[in-house]
């Protein structure tokens, strides 16, 4: 499984998505279950499957997929491709 | 056995004596002797029921029964109950539900516990109609015979027996099973076509109550209400109110008139209003509403939880068996963990979390979805509140992540 796949059953998994809602453009304001414990939960859940901690400013400035998998490739996990 | 010697004892009474002779509680019933009936099941030494018996005052000795029952955490405790009462209460029973063309009943259940003793036992012995004794569905073949030798049948039933029916007997119908009474736990309303095929003669109703109502309260046909916590109309004379917190509370003619537990006896007062353990609240049409148990609902993140609100909407896409126990989260907040049995494929579970997503927000997801191939239950066929949370033979299937 690729990090894209990874990040696609985390986010489907903590905003509990039909597999079609899924997208790179999904943003936070497209899907009603991306809310604050959502914001805890994505950063928890990164942690656990890339190993990066979300600093609280990263976390809560992650308002979309693309955001989130521009933070981690600054951080040098690759997401060749999306 | 008898508690003590001399005019005033005991008598106790166990499950297997009166599968082995039927008539033993037809004669204690009749004769002035008060009896303890208790479960065969349950690992309680001699010594505890007579050390517990010892503290019933001289005047409890004649004209009572005694049953047990254990809550969630398994505990015993004894209820004192008086037998022209109880006779009242299976009287009322029979008007509420239609039970006049039933000529026998077919006992799936132990006769010891309160709702099948009085629904069933009580009921057969008192209005003279035949009662059929059975393993339940621990012996699938010995019940499935009696079923199918019903006429004119009527059985009482707990909701998670319901899956059981459909596991063990497929797609064969009863036909001669009439009436068919729900109580001890959570009604099956999400299943009644599938009852009503299994059992295409029957009429189902509704039954709640507590062991210390001895033990309905209310009745209600399965198809006046949409709603599994609907329990419909208090039975004549019996009296319900919501207290502070949506306390569910009763006075009735028919109820216990003692409890012993922890090793105290405790006289019940017939004008006090007595708890029930549930929240409820009154429709509007005067039937009365289950909200849960009070540890059922609580707070989380400042929302208002009621388990059971979030188990009605899982068992509309969740055939099987759903138990919740409770603890903290990362973030120090109460939280509750769903535990399915058995083990949910994936198309099952994508299908649960969707109902949780429409119906709720994410504070009353669970923390956590576990399952097991089968919930820990206690010998009253309650789950095992205490073991539900060990994690042996556990799966996570979901969880919130953080």
């Amino acid at each position: 499984m690729d990090n894209r796949e990874k990040l696609r059953d985390l986010l489907t998994d903590v905003l509990l998505l039909a597999d079609e809602e899924f997208s790179l453009d999904l943003k936070r304001e497209d899907v009603e279950t991306w809310d604050s414990l959502a914001v805890v939960a994505i950063a928890a859940g990164v942690e656990e499957t890339f190993g990066y901690h979300f600093t609280p400013e990263e976390a809560v400035a992650a308002t979309g997929v693309r955001d989130i998998i521009a933070t981690l490739e600054r951080k040098g996990i690759s997401f060749e491709g999306a | 056995m008898y508690q003590a010697s001399g005019l005033n004892a005991v008598r106790i009474v166990r499950e297997a004596e009166v599968r082995a002779d039927r008539h033993v509680l037809d004669r204690l019933w009749e004769e002035p002797t008060t009896f303890a009936f208790v479960p065969s099941n349950l690992a309680l030494t001699e010594d505890w029921i007579v050390a517990s018996l010892a503290l019933i005052p001289a005047e409890y000795r004649r004209e009572h029964f005694i049953l047990m029952t254990s809550g969630s955490t398994g505990q015993p405790k004894l209820i004192v109950a008086r037998k022209d009462r109880a006779e009242r209460l299976a009287a009322a029973i029979h008007v509420a539900q239609d039970g006049e063309p039933a000529q026998e009943t077919i006992a799936c259940l132990p006769l010891s516990y309160s709702y099948s003793f009085v629904n069933q036992w009580l009921w057969a012995h008192h209005l003279r109609r035949r009662l059929v004794q059975t393993d339940g569905f621990t012996r699938a073949d010995e019940l499935k015979a009696a079923l199918d030798a019903a006429k004119e049948a009527m059985t009482c039933m707990v909701g998670i027996q319901v899956p059981l029916l459909r596991q063990l007997f497929g797609t064969h119908r009863f036909p001669g099973v009439i009436r068919l009474n729900f109580a001890g736990g959570r009604f099956p309303q999400e299943h009644l076509d599938a009852l009503h095929e299994i059992f295409p003669n029957v009429r189902i109703f509704n039954n709640y109550g507590c062991a210390e109502a001895m033990p309905r309260l209310t009745v209600r046909r399965a198809e006046d209400a949409s709603s599994a916590a609907d329990v419909g109309f208090p039975l004549p004379g019996v009296e319900l109110r919501a207290a502070a917190d949506e306390q569910l509370e009763f006075r009735s003619p028919y109820r216990a008139v003692a409890v012993i537990e922890g090793e105290r006896f405790r006289p019940l007062d017939d004008s006090e209003w007595m708890v029930t353990g549930d929240l409820g609240r009154a429709a509007e049409n005067g039937s009365w509403l289950l909200l849960g148990r009070k540890s059922e609902v609580f707070k989380r993140f400042g929302e208002k939880i009621s388990l059971p609100a979030i188990q009605a909407a899982v068992q509309r896409v969740w055939i099987g068996e759903l138990a919740f126990y409770r603890e903290t989260d990362t973030l120090g907040e109460n939280a509750h963990v769903m535990v399915l049995a058995p083990r949910p494929e994936r198309e099952q579970l994508r299908a649960i979390l969707a109902e949780l997503r429409r119906d709720f927000t994410r504070p009353h997801w669970p923390f956590r979805i576990e399952s097991r191939d089968q919930l820990p239950r206690l010998p009253s066929t309650k789950v095992d509140g205490g073991a539900l949370s060990e994690r042996g033979g556990v799966t996570v299937e979901w969880s919130q992540q953080y």
